[in-house]
C-alpha cells in the first residue's frame, strides 16, 4: 500500500490517568488479551502498510515490551517495519506538546520513506479497519486531508477531537476542534494526506510555533481556505476509550455480542496482539460464569458476572465477582465479593475482602496492590 | 560450510500414519492433531526440548505432511528460528542413488545422517511425535553422561497385566539393560520403553550403517537396532521416569488423555513453569453468555458459549449454540455446535458442524468406565440438523 503510518501513543494519557500512569494509551491492556495499539497496529497491517513510526513520549516501555520484534502483527520485515519514534531532544526542542511538534521532530522518518501518503492516528479507536478503501477515496475525493468520522455515541463523557459537518460530496463544510457541532459526526483522530503536504504542514506551522494538529493546523488552514477536508464515515462498531468511564464502558460494551462481532469478527480484518502461551481457561466444578469475556489462563472457580477476564485471573471458590474488569494476572481469594471495579494488572484481593464500586463510578485497584 | 558444534541434536519421528486414530489421521499426520483445547501433539516433545536446552530439532516427516510443516512454520511459536540449528522439517528426499520413504523408525534417521553431521553433535537424542507429557530431557542427559552409557532408553512402570503390549527392558540394580523384548507374552519386568532414546552419535551411526546393510532388518530401533546394540554388549542403560506420560496412538487414549486435564488437580497439569507452547491463533477472549453453563471444563480463546459445557474440552474458536449440550467431550478447533444439538462422550474433528438438534454419542447409559464409547466426527465434516450418531460411531 502506498502509505506509511504514523501511530501517537501518549494521546489521552491524562483522562486516562489511573490506568496510565505507568504507560501509555497505547499500552492500555483493553478486552480481554489485548492492549490498545493492537487494533490500529492489525488495521494497518491487514492494509498492507509495511511501514509505521509510534510517536512516543513518555511511559513507553510497556509499549516497547508489547511490540517486541512485532513478529505478531507481520511488521517483522527485511525492509521496512516498524519503528519506534521516540523524543529526540536537542537543545532547541523540549518534550513536544503536540502531535505536530511531535511530527517535526520525526521529520527524518518522514523525508525517508518512499511512500506518497501518510495515515496519521491516534491510538484510542478500537475497531477493525480497511484502510485501502480510505485510501482509495481519499485520493478519489481530490482532498488534501481526509479525515475519518463516526457517528457520534451519546455516553462518551469527552468530545471528539474534531466535529464536522459534510456537504453533499463528504467533503467536510464546517469544523470545530473538540466541540459538538450541529451535525453528529466527530472524527476518530485518523487523517490521510500526501507525505509531502505533510512535511510542509509541519515545517510552516513549526518555524510559527503552532504544535496543536486539529487546532492549529486543520481548523486553521481549513477556515483561511488553504486546504479541503473530505470525510471518510466510518459505520462499522468503533469504541473510543477517552476517558477512564469510557473505558469502563466500552469493556462492558463488548459483552453485546453485536458489539464483540463488529470488532472481531470482520473478514480479514483479524486483530493480532501478543503470544503468551497460557493455558486454556480451566471453569471448575461449582464455577458459575454469566456474561463473560475470559482469555486463557484463567482458572475460574466461583461466581463471575457481567465481567472482563484478562489472561491468567485466578478467581477462588466461593468468591464472587461482578461488573468488574480484572486485568493480568490478578488473583481473587475464597470469600471476596468484588462488584464494579477495574482490577490493574497482578492486584492480589484477599480472603473475604468486600470492595464496591458502582457500574456509574467504578472503583479503580492499582497495579499490583494486595487489598 | 562447517557449522558450530552442538553438543545434542533431537530427531523428532514424525512421520506414522497413526491408523489407529482413524479418521482424525485421514488428511493430517497424528503429531499434527489438536490437543488439550490450542495444543497439537508435537507441541508436547518439542516444547520439552525447548524447555531442556536444545535448541536443534529434526522432524521427520513422511505421511501427510502439508498441515505439520505448516503449522511449524520456521519454528518461531517454540523459538526455534535460529540462525545456527532451530527446527528442520525433514521428508524423504530424491538422492544420486534414487529415492526412497522411510522405510522404518532408524532408516529415517539414517537417511538424515548428513544432516545430524553437520552439527557434529556428541548424542542424539530420538523421539517420538505422539506422546503427551513433559519431560526434562536435560535430566536424562545428566545421567546418560554420568553413566557414560552410550544408549539411554527412557522406561515407565506400567502395570504387569499390560506389559506385554510394550516393549519391555530388562535391567539389572544398576539399570544396565541386559534384555530386550517387544511385546513379551510373559514378561519378566514392567519397564516399558517410551520411545524416548538418547544414543552416542558416533555409536548409533555406525549401527545405523550396518542395519542398512542388512537386508533381512525392518530398520527399526525396537526390533533391530537396540537388539543389534545389546548382542554387541554395548552400555544401555534405562533411564526411569514416572510422571504423566500417555501415549495417544488409539481414539479411546487420546479422550483419556484429554480428560486427564480437567479437575481442580488433574492428572497433567498442563500450566506450572514449564510451559507447552503451540502455534497461537489470534483470537479474543472467549464469550460466555448469561444461559450457558460451564462447568469443570477448559474453554479456550474465542469460543462462544450460550449452551452447556459439562467435563470437555472446547479448544479455540468453537461455537456452543443456545440449548446444544457437550458433555464428556473434546471439540477440536473452530467446531460449531448448533442450537439443541447433544454431542457426548465424543471427540469432534476441526471445523466440523453438529446440525440443530443432532445428537452424537448421546444414547449412552455408562455403567462401567469400559463400556464408555466414543463417538468420532473426523475433520470438516457436517452432521445434519437432527441427526442421531449411536455411541462409538465414527465418521
Amino acid at each position: 500500500m502506498n502509505a506509511v503510518g504514523i501511530i501517537f501513543s501518549n494521546i489521552y494519557d491524562s483522562a486516562l490517568s489511573e490506568l496510565t500512569r505507568e504507560r501509555t494509551v497505547a499500552s492500555l491492556p483493553f478486552a480481554a488479551r489485548y492492549r490498545q495499539i493492537d487494533f490500529l497496529l492489525s488495521n494497518m497491517s491487514n492494509s498492507g502498510i509495511s511501514q509505521i513510526g509510534i510517536i512516543t513520549k513518555y511511559n513507553y516501555r510497556s509499549l516497547m515490551d508489547h511490540l517486541g520484534s512485532c513478529a505478531e502483527w507481520d511488521l517483522n520485515l527485511k525492509n521496512n517495519g516498524l519503528v519506534i519514534l521516540a523524543p529526540y531532544a536537542t537543545s532547541h526542542s523540549g518534550i513536544y506538546r503536540g502531535k505536530l511538534e511531535a511530527l517535526y521532530n520525526s521529520l527524518d522518518f518522514l523525508e525517508n520513506v518512499d511512500e506518497d501518503y501518510v495515515i496519521l492516528s491516534d491510538s484510542v479507536a478500537i475497531c477493525a479497519m480497511d484502510f485501502r478503501k480510505i485510501l482509495q477515496e481519499h485520493i478519489d475525493s481530490g482532498c488534501d486531508v481526509t479525515a475519518v468520522v463516526t457517528p457520534y455515541k451519546s455516553n462518551l463523557e469527552k468530545t471528539f477531537p474534531i466535529a464536522v459537518e459534510l456537504d453533499g460530496k463528504g467533503n467536510v463544510r464546517d469544523m470545530g476542534v473538540e466541540v459538538g457541532l450541529r451535525d453528529d459526526l466527530g472524527g476518530m483522530g485518523i487523517y490521510i494526506m500526501k507525505r509531502e503536504e505533510l512535511i510542509k504542514a509541519v515545517k510552516k506551522c513549526s518555524i510559527r510555533g503552532r504544535y496543536h494538529l486539529e487546532r492549529d493546523y486543520l481548523l486553521r488552514d481549513f477556515n483561511e481556505g488553504d486546504i479541503t477536508i473530505h470525510a471518510h464515515v466510518f459505520r462499522g462498531t468503533a469504541l473510543f476509550n477517552f476517558t477512564t468511564m469510557d473505558y469502563y464502558r466500552n469493556s462492558m460494551a463488548l459483552l453485546d455480542p453485536d458489539v464483540y462481532h463488529g470488532i472481531f469478527n470482520q473478514r480479514g480484518l483479524t486483530i493480532y496482539t501478543k503470544v503468551r502461551d497460557e493455558v486454556p481457561s480451566y471453569f471448575g466444578e461449582n464455577a458459575r460464569v454469566d456474561d463473560c469475556i475470559i482469555a486463557d489462563g484463567c482458572r475460574l472457580l466461583g461466581t463471575v458476572e457481567n465481567s472482563i477476564l484478562f489472561r491468567g485471573v485466578k478467581i477462588a471458590e466461593s468468591a464472587h465477582v461482578k461488573d468488574c474488569v480484572i486485568m493480568q494476572g490478578c488473583e481473587i481469594a475464597e470469600g471476596a465479593v468484588l462488584e464494579g471495579l477495574i482490577l490493574d494488572k497482578d492486584v492480589t484481593v484477599r480472603p473475604y475482602t468486600v470492595l464496591k464500586g458502582t457500574r456509574e463510578h467504578p472503583m479503580i485497584i492499582e497495579k499490583g496492590a494486595n487489598v | 560450510m562447517k557449522f558450530q558444534k552442538k553438543r545434542c541434536v533431537a530427531m523428532l519421528l514424525a512421520g506414522g500414519q497413526g491408523s489407529r486414530l482413524l479418521c482424525l489421521t485421514q488428511n493430517t499426520a497424528k503429531p499434527a492433531v489438536p490437543f488439550g483445547g490450542k495444543y497439537r501433539i508435537i507441541d508436547f516433545p518439542l516444547s520439552n526440548c525447548v524447555n531442556s536446552g536444545i535448541d536443534t530439532v529434526g522432524i521427520l516427516t513422511q505421511y501427510q505432511p502439508l498441515e505439520l510443516n505448516e503449522y511449524v512454520g520456521n519454528g518461531a511459536p517454540w523459538g526455534l528460528n535460529r540462525n545456527h540449528g532451530g527446527v528442520q522439517i525433514l521428508p524423504p528426499y530424491q538422492g544420486f542413488k534414487g529415492s526412497q520413504w522411510y522405510k522404518g523408525t532408524a532408516n529415517a534417521i539414517y537417511q538424515n545422517i548428513e544432516f545430524i553431521d553437520r552439527y557434529d553433535p556428541d548424542d542424539v537424542l530420538v523421539l517420538s511425535g505422539d506422546h503427551i507429557y513433559k519431560m526434562d530431557y536435560a535430566a536424562m542427559m545428566a545421567a546418560h553422561k554420568e553413566r557414560g552409557a552410550d544408549v539411554t532408553i527412557a522406561v515407565r512402570t506400567v502395570p504387569l497385566e499390560e506389559a506385554s503390549r510394550f516393549g519391555i527392558m530388562n535391567t539389572k540394580e544398576d539399570g544396565s539393560i541386559y534384555e530386550f523384548e517387544e511385546k513379551p507374552k510373559q514378561p519378566k519386568s514392567t519397564n516399558a520403553s517410551m520411545g524416548i532414546y538418547i544414543f552416542r552419535w558416533e555409536v548409533l551411526r555406525r549401527h545405523l550403517i550396518a542395519d542398512e546393510e542388512n537386508p533381512n532388518s525392518d530398520n527399526d530401533f525396537g526390533k533391530n537396532v537396540i537388539p543389534a546394540m545389546l548382542n554387541e554388549g554395548l552400555k544401555l542403560y534405562a533411564y526411569s521416569f514416572n510422571d504423566y506420560w500417555k501415549d495417544v496412538g488409539t481414539i479411546k487414549s487420546l479422550w483419556e488423555a484429554n480428560m486427564d486435564l480437567l479437575g481442580l488437580n488433574p492428572e497433567f497439569d498442563l500450566g506450572g513453569k514449564d510451559r507447552i507452547y503451540a502455534r497461537n491463533p489470534a483470537l479474543p477472549g472467549a464469550r460466555i453468555s448469561s444461559i450457558a453453563k460451564t462447568t469443570n471444563s477448559m474453554i479456550a480463546e474465542g469460543c462462544e458459549i450460550d449452551g452447556i459445557v459439562k467435563n470437555s474440552i472446547v479448544s479455540y474458536g468453537c461455537v456452543v449454540a443456545a440449548g446444544a449440550e457437550v458433555e464428556n467431550s473434546v471439540l477440536m478447533p473452530e467446531v460449531v455446535i448448533e442450537a439443541g444439538a447433544v454431542v457426548k462422550n465424543a471427540i469432534i474433528g476441526e471445523g466440523t458442524v453438529i446440525g440443530k438438534g443432532a445428537q452424537v454419542g448421546a444414547a449412552q447409559v455408562l455403567k462401567d468406565e469400559a463400556d464408555r464409547k466414543i463417538t468420532v466426527v473426523g475433520k470438516d465434516h457436517v452432521i445434519e440438523a437432527g441427526k442421531l450418531l449411536q455411541p462409538g460411531e465414527v465418521i
